[in-house]
This record gives structure tokens, C-alpha cells and sequence, in this order.
């Protein structure tokens, strides 16, 4: 790995303490390569948002690794101090919605994370519109995001979560609202963002849609994955 | 470098003008109550630099011609006129009562204080220190100089008690401690109104007196006349205003006058006390009670409206902590809406203020000072306003955004 | 929606906004204490003015007679109204005689007494002489004695003394009935001098004391106002001064008059000037003894001199003058006032014409005012 690609061992996280301890996760181990996207699958109360969370650096995991490219990011605590700029710079996030800023436009809410740690507006903007062209929403881009359809703001979102070229993406439910035709739309975007940027993404979802599409596949059950291989049947 | 606030306040730029404006009223309301207490000093300040004197010298122990009613002989000022330090000596008299406006068809009551002034010509203590219309009395009876508050214009005909006076100037500002408009009148015609009754009870008096065995006597056949006669004369004043020549101070020319029997003297600073201190008090401490009501209101009003406003954003808020928005930029949003919004409803309330002032019954001053501390204490208001909600949106886990 | 909801949105929003800030500044600068005063002025010109003096007199008789009796009495009778013309002695009542009468016959009878006992004296002195004649014939005929004759001679001047004194008698007795009879007359209430009657104070069956009066009279013709200036306006009045007359009663009408002469004695108390109106000529009716009226005495007029309006006279720092603008700058000019008139003009020493002084101002002046020249004032409607 050349400082992208994502490496999970031995992740536990556990919420209280005592008798009302309550084990999310007992040890998950995974890893996901640049460009490529994984499915992570299981039923509610498997521990995906717990997993989704540790690996977004928004909660602290227990015990574990975590590896993000070749940069050690916990190990049985946090090695790296400030978490907010990892998530900013390292970790790109897709939502169920789209959470779009509701009182900026689309080129402004995608540009806003550089804008805002000081890159030039105009650099930002720039660097916004060209992954608003590759999405295909380009031409929305002075748009405000209650003028967008549905699937126009995920791919909005999607745009946003790749501004910084984060070398891991985490998306959570992606396409739980949408058609079967949207979705399958969004997993391919996904893949084309993931070979062009070379970006790890991993895909939380329980959508029967999409798993189909997955090469790899974690399954999750009772705290604990396991590693599955998907039936890669692409995006037809 | 991009503003959120500024952006958010341009996407939702009605609610914000719309509440701006709403809390530019209350702030209005609050500037002019401050007004109305300036208002209220000033009068009493105008009444006194108005009055031109130095020194007001009244019947002992009591607080002076306007805090409460003094009696003087008219001829008292001779012997103050005489005193060292003194430039001049006037008799004045102050009446406040009913006016009445005899012309045009629709008589019209005006409640004034009408000023008796010696005759000692324009300048001197007691006359209108300047006109806006007309000119200054000439003749020692039957002409007025009436301030525009009164509502009356040049020619008018007044009636006081059992005379007419015609109108002959007219002047702003010059009020009673009370906002009463002035009347001035020659102090002999103002001595015969305050002392003298009208005709009915001067009837009845004659009557009485003509009754009376002790004064209607058949071996003095003149004797009831005379008695009548000095019913009829009115020898008081209310006040003697003194000037001072240069090179005395207030307090070296009043300490001999004092020294004399029955009669108080007040400088200037002293009156400015018994006027504010003790005809204002009760009032002034009401308006301070209602500006820190005011103040509080408007406080909790931002406090409210921002806290709503980052309320309906707390999912994106959230968003934002997730995607690596620092707290200090999401801080900062919220305080420079609240900022922005104490700044409309200053803009809106200072305008409101000065607008409105003018059509209050009262004078209202609005002084620039007051301005610019009300407008650093709404600055601070929605500052500290804005803090409850920048708690709630540091509160908010960034995790929740991430479903389930 | 377009491109530019942006910046059309900016747009409105600025559009709200800058009104608003532009408004603000003008509220900042243009009123309260920052703003200009708003002043008129007027360019001092050369005028003569008529000074004239006010005052208020009363319309009273110039000669009032009181006509009553000179004892304590009852009135009998009043034969004259209030209004009534009479004639230099015409009778215009009469008291009541009481006893009068009857102290006239008392004194009469009297009188006739004494005139009895007068002739009585002379009867006896006639005697008394014939006696001493004869005694003192007999005498010269030894036919009685000397002691005989001088009581004779002594009894003769006891009846020349008594004749005397009875003769004395009778005078008294004629001088107390003149004197009563003069009373009597005197019951009579004559008008000494023509008039017009003004009051009747005491009714027919009144008892009045003596010197009370009965009947006022004063002589129509010799009506004057007795007038009062305050003493600090009433510089140059004068004898001879001609005046204008405005009664209470007739306030559409000005009557010409004269000042005939200001009374020695002014009202020390009232601090009052008196004067002496005198209608020339005489207005038919007659004014009301007691009415009121507006005099105005004018003055010899005045030399033309640098006048200005008396609204700009005022006291700064003790001292009477005038604010002068120059240019956009005030000064204040001390002036002396020479003269004035009741309307409101001033002369003054101390100001060249041509020069522009401050009439009428909305607020206080100070030499550092900024002021802002205009037609009137704002807010007064002249």
C-alpha cells in the first residue's frame, strides 16, 4: 500500500462498562485496497454503524489497529491527535441523505471543506466543478440543493465526500432510498470515483440491490466479520 | 475564505430582515424611553438656562418658584438689586393653568405656564432668550410671546382670566419642568391673573366686605372703599431671577441675601438638583426599570431567534463537525447571524427612534452618546444571546450523522 | 432558476440594506445635536422709528363735586338721577328739617320776648332818667337830698345797663334765628356749579352724617384719563405730547388726545408713572367714569439709525448684542440700544448697515454653532 487502502485488525469496541457492558465489536478484522469497493453487510444490531463510526475516527474503538495507508492511526488508542483533520483531509463520507448545506450552492457545498481550510476559493471551486463534471451534475452546479432531484444531490454528495481526495470513503446506506435503477447508478459511480481517484471505499448497506455488484463482501454478524467473496457481477 | 453566516443570512434574508426588523422596534421603543428621560432633564435644563438668571431668590424655606409655590412682596428686588455682585434683579411669576385661545371660531384649551416678566426690555432674566417668529413684548400690557408647543400661532388672541393678549412672538423649547408650554406675559397683567379672581368672586368679595359692620362704617364714608381697594391690589411675586457681575461667584452673592429674613436663595447647580433629583426621581426610576425590562426582552428575543435558527440547521451542523468542519467556524456562524442581527435591529431601531421621537406629546432627546452605547450593549446582548445555541450546536455529536 | 439567484439575492438583500445604512447616516448627522441650527437673518438698515409709550388709564371726572348736608340729617327728598344735567344752582333735593322748624318758631318767640323785654328796659330808663331829672331839680331846690339823687342817678344807669343788655339780647336773639333760618336754606342740596349728576348715594329716608356726600357731580367737559406707565418705558413723557385713545368699550375706534401733564408724584409701589390724558376733542357720548383705555403717547420721532428687529437682541455673558454672521460664522456684537418702538424695532449704536445679524434661531447660539441659513424656521408657520 502506498499510503491509501484501509487496514482494520482486531477492532473492539465496547459501550458502558460492568454488567451493562455491552460489546458492539469483538474483534473485526478487514482491509480494503486502493480502488476498490466493498460491501459491508449485516442485519441492525450487527455493529456496521459502530464499525462505521470507529473507522470515521468519531468514536473510539476499545482495542485494535487501524491502519490508513501506512500511517497508524490507532492502536489501542489514538495516535493521531487531531481527529477532526483526519476526517477532513483522510476520510471522505456519503450519507443515507445527502445533508447537503442548505444555504449553499452545489459548487460552494462541494468547495466548502477546502474553502474553508484556507485553499484559494477560486482553486476550490475549480477542483468542485471538475468532480461535478465527472458526476455528471455539472450543469447544476449554480443550483441551490432544493432545486436538485434526489438522485442529482447524492451525486452532489458523493462530490463532496471526494473533494479532499481522501484515500478511504465511507459510505453509509448510500442507496437506501433510491430506485433500483439510481442505486445500481450510484454503486457505479462509486466505482468509477474509486478507480480514477484510487480510493478505498467501503459501503455499508442492506440493500439487496447493490450487494450483487460487490467483488468483496464483509459480512458482519454479533460484533464479528467475515470476509465473503461477492458475486462481482458489476453494474448491469 | 467563505462566509457561512454571511450566506445562510442571504439564503434565509427574509426572516432575518423580518425578525431584524421586529427587534429593531423593541430596541426603538427602548432609545426612546432613554429619550424621554433625557427628554424629562433636559426640560428642567431648559428651564433653567432659559430663565438667564444666575440665582433664584424665594420665600424662605420652600423649594424654589417651580418645585413648589413661593410668595415674594414685589418690591423685595430693591433691596437684592442693591446687594454687591448683583448685575440685576427681576421679579418673576410663574402660573401654570388654562389658556385659552379666542379666535377663529373653535376656542381651544391649552394647559401652559404662564411667566409674568418685569418690563425690563429683551435680555434680561426671565424674557425668552430668543424668538422663532413675531417679536419680543413692547407694550407693559395685553401682548404675549407664547412658545409653539402651545399650538398657537402670531395674532392669536388669548384669554387669561379677565384679559386679552394678542400674540405678538412665538418661541421653541421653552417649557416647564413639566413639558407645560410657556406663556409670557407682562408681570403686572400675570400679577392680576394669579392673584386677582374673576369678576363673580370679585363681586362677592366687594359684597362680603360691604357686610361686613367693621369696614362699612356711616362715620367713615371712605373707609369701605379703601378696604375694597386693597383687595384689589396684588403685591406678590413668585421669584426674584438674579444675574451676577463677572468676577463674583454664585455662592459669594447668595450668602448675603440669605442672611436676610424670609427669603432662600438657590444657585444654579442647586436648582438643577431640586429639579432633577427631586421633581424626576419617581419618573426617571420607572423608565430605568422598563429599559432593563426592555433590555432583557430584547435579549431573550435573540437568544430565541438564533436558537431557532441553529436548531433548524442541527442536522447540517452535524454534518459539518463529521466532514472535519473546525467548532470555532461553526461558532463563528452563529455568533456573526446574531451580530448581523443585533446590527439590522440597530440600524432599524435608531431610524424608528428618531422618527418617532417628534411625535411624542414630551420632549424626547435623543443624544448620541445613548446611541452609541445602545448600540455596543446590543452588539454584547446578541453576543451573549447567541452563546446558548453556540453550546448546542458544539453539543451535537458528529456521529449522528451517521444513521442508526 | 438561473445563474444568478445568487446574486440576484444579493442584490435584494442590498437593495434592504444599504437604504437602511444610508437612512442611519442620515439620522447620525443630520438631527440631534450634530446637525446645523437652522437661523433666519435680516440685513440691518438704516430706519427713523416713532418710539411711542403704552399705557393703561382710567376715564375719571377731572373735578367731581360732592354736594350734602353740613348737619347730621334725614334726606327729604332727591329731585335729580344719575345723568341728570343741572344748572349752577339748582336745587337738587332737600334734607329733612326735623325740628328745625320748630326751633325757628322757638327762636322767633324768643326773639319777640326779648324785644318785649327790650322796650321793657327802655321803659325803665325813660323813668329812671325822668327820675334823676327830677331829683336833681329838686335838689337844686333843696327839696331832697343828695343821697336820694344818686341813688336816683344809680338807679338811672342800672336801667341805661339793662337797657343795654336787653338791646344785646334782641341781636342774640335775631342772630341765632338768622343763623338757623341760614341753616334752614342750607337743607336745600344745591349744585354749586353746572354737572352732570354721577351717583346718588344715600336715597330719600337715609340718615346721612354731616360732610357725608348726597349727590356727586362732576363737570362733563373736564373728563380726562388718568393714565400709568411703568416707570421703565416711560423715558420722555411728557406735557404735550400728543396720544391715541382707545377705549375698552369702542376697541375698533382710536380717539385723539393730549398729554397735559405727568403727575409730580409717581406710584412708588406699583412702580408706576402717572399721567394726564386729555381727549381733544371730546367724544360724544361720554365714555363711563371708570372705563379703561389703551394709550399710546408717541414720541418725536427718531433720526434714521441702524435698526434692527427686537427678536435679536440677546444677553450672552451679561452683555446685550446681537449674533452677526460673517460668512458661515457667528459673532456677537454688543450693541447699545438707543431707542425703540412698540413695534418691535430697535435702534442701536454698535452695527453698520449692511451688516446681516440673526434674527430668529431653532436653538440656543454660541459663537461655535453651525448654523444653516433659511426662509423661516421648520416646525413654525408664521
Amino acid at each position: 500500500m502506498t499510503g491509501r487502502g484501509i487496514r482494520i485488525e482486531g477492532l473492539k469496541k465496547r459501550y458502558g462498562s460492568g454488567d451493562t457492558a455491552v460489546d458492539a465489536l469483538k474483534g473485526v478484522t478487514m482491509q480494503v485496497a486502493p480502488g476498490e469497493v466493498v460491501g459491508l453487510v449485516g442485519p441492525s444490531g450487527s455493529g456496521k454503524s459502530t464499525l462505521l463510526k470507529c473507522l470515521g475516527a468519531v468514536i473510539e474503538p476499545t482495542a485494535g489497529r487501524m491502519t490508513l495507508g501506512n500511517e497508524v492511526i490507532y492502536d489501542d488508542g489514538w495516535k493521531i491527535r487531531d481527529l477532526r483533520a483526519l476526517r477532513r483531509d483522510k476520510i471522505g463520507f456519503v450519507f443515507q441523505a445527502p445533508y447537503l448545506i442548505p444555504f449553499l450552492d452545489v459548487t460552494d457545498n462541494v468547495a466548502l471543506l477546502p474553502m474553508l481550510a484556507g485553499e484559494p476559493n477560486s482553486e476550490a471551486r475549480q477542483r468542485a466543478l471538475e468532480l461535478l463534471t465527472a458526476l455528471d451534475v455539472q450543469h447544476r452546479a449554480k443550483a441551490m440543493p432544493s432545486q436538485l432531484s434526489g438522485g442529482e444531490q447524492q451525486r452532489v454528495a458523493i462530490a463532496r465526500g471526494l473533494v479532499n481526495r481522501p484515500p478511504v470513503i465511507l459510505a453509509d446506506e448510500p442507496t437506501a432510498p433510491l430506485d433500483s435503477v439510481r442505486a445500481l447508478a450510484v454503486i457505479r459511480i462509486l466505482g468509477d470515483m474509486a478507480k480514477r481517484y484510487q480510493t478505498a471505499i467501503i459501503v455499508v448497506t442492506h440493500d439487496e440491490k447493490i450487494i450483487p455488484t460487490f467483488k468483496r463482501i464483509y459480512h458482519i454478524r454479533d460484533g464479528v466479520t467475515h470476509e465473503e467473496a461477492g458475486e462481482g457481477r458489476g453494474f448491469d | 475564505m467563505i462566509s457561512l453566516a454571511g450566506r445562510d443570512i442571504l439564503h434565509a434574508w427574509g426572516k432575518f430582515v423580518f425578525t431584524g426588523i421586529g427587534l429593531g422596534l423593541l430596541i426603538g421603543v427602548t432609545l426612546v424611553m432613554a429619550g424621554v428621560y433625557r427628554g424629562m432633564i433636559d426640560d428642567a435644563m431648559v428651564l433653567l438656562d432659559n430663565s438667564g438668571a444666575d440665582l433664584w431668590v424665594v420665600q424662605k424655606d420652600t423649594q424654589g418658584p417651580y418645585a413648589e409655590s413661593s410668595s415674594l412682596y414685589d418690591d423685595t428686588w430693591r433691596g437684592i438689586a442693591a446687594m454687591p455682585g448683583v448685575a440685576s434683579a427681576n421679579n418673576i411669576t410663574y402660573l401654570t393653568m388654562q389658556v385659552r385661545a379666542a379666535n377663529h371660531g373653535e376656542p381651544r384649551d391649552v394647559r401652559a405656564m404662564v411667566v409674568g416678566i418685569a418690563p425690563d426690555g429683551p435680555g434680561s432674566a426671565g424674557w425668552p432668550p430668543y424668538l422663532v417668529a413675531g417679536r419680543q413684548i413692547t407694550r407693559s400690557h395685553y401682548e404675549a410671546v407664547a412658545d409653539i408647543a402651545s399650538g398657537f400661532k402670531l395674532g392669536d388672541t388669548l384669554q387669561i382670566r379677565r384679559n386679552r393678549y394678542t400674540v405678538v412672538g412665538l418661541t421653541r423649547r421653552m417649557v416647564s419642568s413639566n413639558g407645560d408650554p410657556m406663556v409670557f406675559i407682562p408681570l403686572k397683567d400675570a400679577q392680576q391673573a394669579q392673584f386677582l379672581k374673576d369678576n363673580e368672586a370679585i363681586l362677592q368679595q366687594r359684597r362680603r366686605t360691604a357686610e361686613n359692620p367693621a369696614f362699612n362704617r356711616p362715620g367713615v364714608p371712605g373707609l369701605l372703599d379703601a378696604v375694597i381697594a386693597s383687595q384689589s391690589t396684588n403685591n406678590y411675586v413668585n421669584a426674584v431671577l438674579v444675574r451676577i457681575k463677572p468676577g463674583y461667584t454664585a455662592d459669594e452673592v447668595a450668602a448675603p441675601i440669605r442672611r436676610w429674613k424670609r427669603l432662600t436663595v438657590f444657585t444654579r447647580a442647586q436648582m438643577q438638583d431640586i429639579l432633577v433629583n427631586k421633581l424626576i426621581a419617581t419618573a426617571s426610576k420607572q423608565i430605568g426599570m422598563f429599559m432593563v425590562i426592555l433590555a432583557i426582552v430584547s435579549a431573550a428575543i435573540v437568544a430565541f431567534i438564533i436558537y431557532t435558527l441553529t436548531m433548524d440547521k442541527i442536522r447540517e451542523i452535524a454534518v459539518l463537525k463529521l466532514i472535519g468542519t473546525r467548532n470555532r467556524t461553526i461558532a463563528a456562524m452563529i455568533m456573526q447571524q446574531a451580530l448581523a442581527l443585533g446590527l439590522i435591529g440597530f440600524a432599524v431601531g435608531k431610524i424608528t427612534a428618531t422618527f418617532a421621537a417628534p411625535l411624542f406629546p414630551k420632549f424626547v432627546l435623543l443624544m448620541p452618546g445613548d446611541s452609541i452605547a445602545g448600540f455596543f450593549a446590543v452588539m454584547v446582548i446578541c453576543a451573549l444571546a447567541s452563546v446558548v445555541a453556540i453550546r448546542m450546536a458544539l453539543k451535537v455529536d458528529p456521529a449522528e450523522a451517521i444513521g442508526g | 432558476m438561473n445563474f444568478s439567484a445568487l446574486n440576484r439575492r444579493t442584490l435584494l438583500l442590498l437593495a434592504v440594506l444599504i437604504p437602511l445604512l444610508l437612512l442611519l447616516g442620515y439620522v447620525a448627522l443630520r438631527t440631534g445635536p450634530l446637525a446645523a441650527v437652522p437661523v433666519t437673518v435680516t440685513t440691518v438698515e438704516s430706519h427713523a422709528i416713532n418710539p411711542a409709550l403704552f399705557g393703561i388709564g382710567t376715564v375719571q371726572a377731572r373735578y367731581t363735586t360732592l354736594v350734602g348736608p353740613t348737619v347730621a340729617g334725614r334726606v327729604k327728598s332727591l329731585d335729580v338721577h344719575v345723568g341728570d344735567r343741572v344748572r349752577a344752582g339748582q336745587v337738587l333735593g332737600e334734607m329733612d328739617p326735623v325740628d328745625l322748624d320748630e326751633r325757628i318758631r322757638s327762636q322767633r318767640a324768643a326773639l319777640l320776648s326779648t324785644q318785649a323785654q327790650l322796650r321793657q328796659a327802655q321803659t325803665q330808663r325813660d323813668f329812671a332818667r325822668t327820675q334823676a331829672t327830677r331829683y336833681a331839680q329838686l335838689l337844686a331846690a333843696h327839696g331832697t337830698t343828695e343821697e336820694l339823687l344818686a341813688t336816683r342817678q344809680q338807679e338811672l344807669q342800672s336801667a341805661e345797663a339793662a337797657l343795654q343788655a336787653a338791646q344785646d339780647a334782641v341781636e342774640r336773639a335775631r342772630a341765632d334765628l338768622a343763623a338757623l333760618q341760614a341753616q334752614r336754606s342750607n337743607l336745600k342740596l344745591v349744585a354749586p356749579t353746572a354737572g352732570l349728576v354721577t351717583a346718588r348715594d344715600a336715597d330719600p329716608g337715609s340718615t346721612v352724617v354731616a360732610g357725608a356726600p348726597v349727590v356727586e357731580l362732576i363737570a362733563p367737559d373736564s373728563l380726562w384719563i388718568d393714565t400709568r406707565f411703568d416707570q421703565l418705558t416711560a423715558t420722555g413723557l411728557a406735557a404735550g405730547l400728543p396720544a391715541r385713545i382707545v377705549l375698552r368699550s369702542r376697541s375698533n375706534q382710536t380717539l385723539a388726545g393730549r398729554v397735559l401733564r405727568v403727575d409730580p408724584v409717581a406710584d412708588a409701589v406699583t412702580e408706576e408713572t402717572l399721567a394726564k390724558i386729555v381727549f381733544t376733542p371730546l367724544p360724544q357720548p361720554l365714555p363711563p367714569i371708570g372705563e379703561l383705555a389703551d394709550i399710546t403717547v408717541a414720541l418725536p420721532a427718531l433720526p434714521a439709525r441702524p435698526t434692527v428687529p427686537n427678536a435679536s437682541l440677546q444677553r450672552v455673558d451679561g452683555q446685550l448684542g446681537v449674533w452677526r454672521v460673517e460668512g458661515d460664522k457667528l459673532q456677537f456684537a454688543r450693541v447699545k440700544v438707543l431707542g425703540r418702538d412698540l413695534d418691535g424695532r430697535v435702534q442701536v449704536e454698535g452695527l453698520k448697515t449692511g451688516e446681516r445679524v440673526v434674527v430668529y434661531s431653532q436653538r440656543t447660539l454660541s459663537a461655535r454653532s453651525h448654523i444653516s441659513i433659511v426662509d423661516h424656521i421648520p416646525g413654525v408657520s408664521p
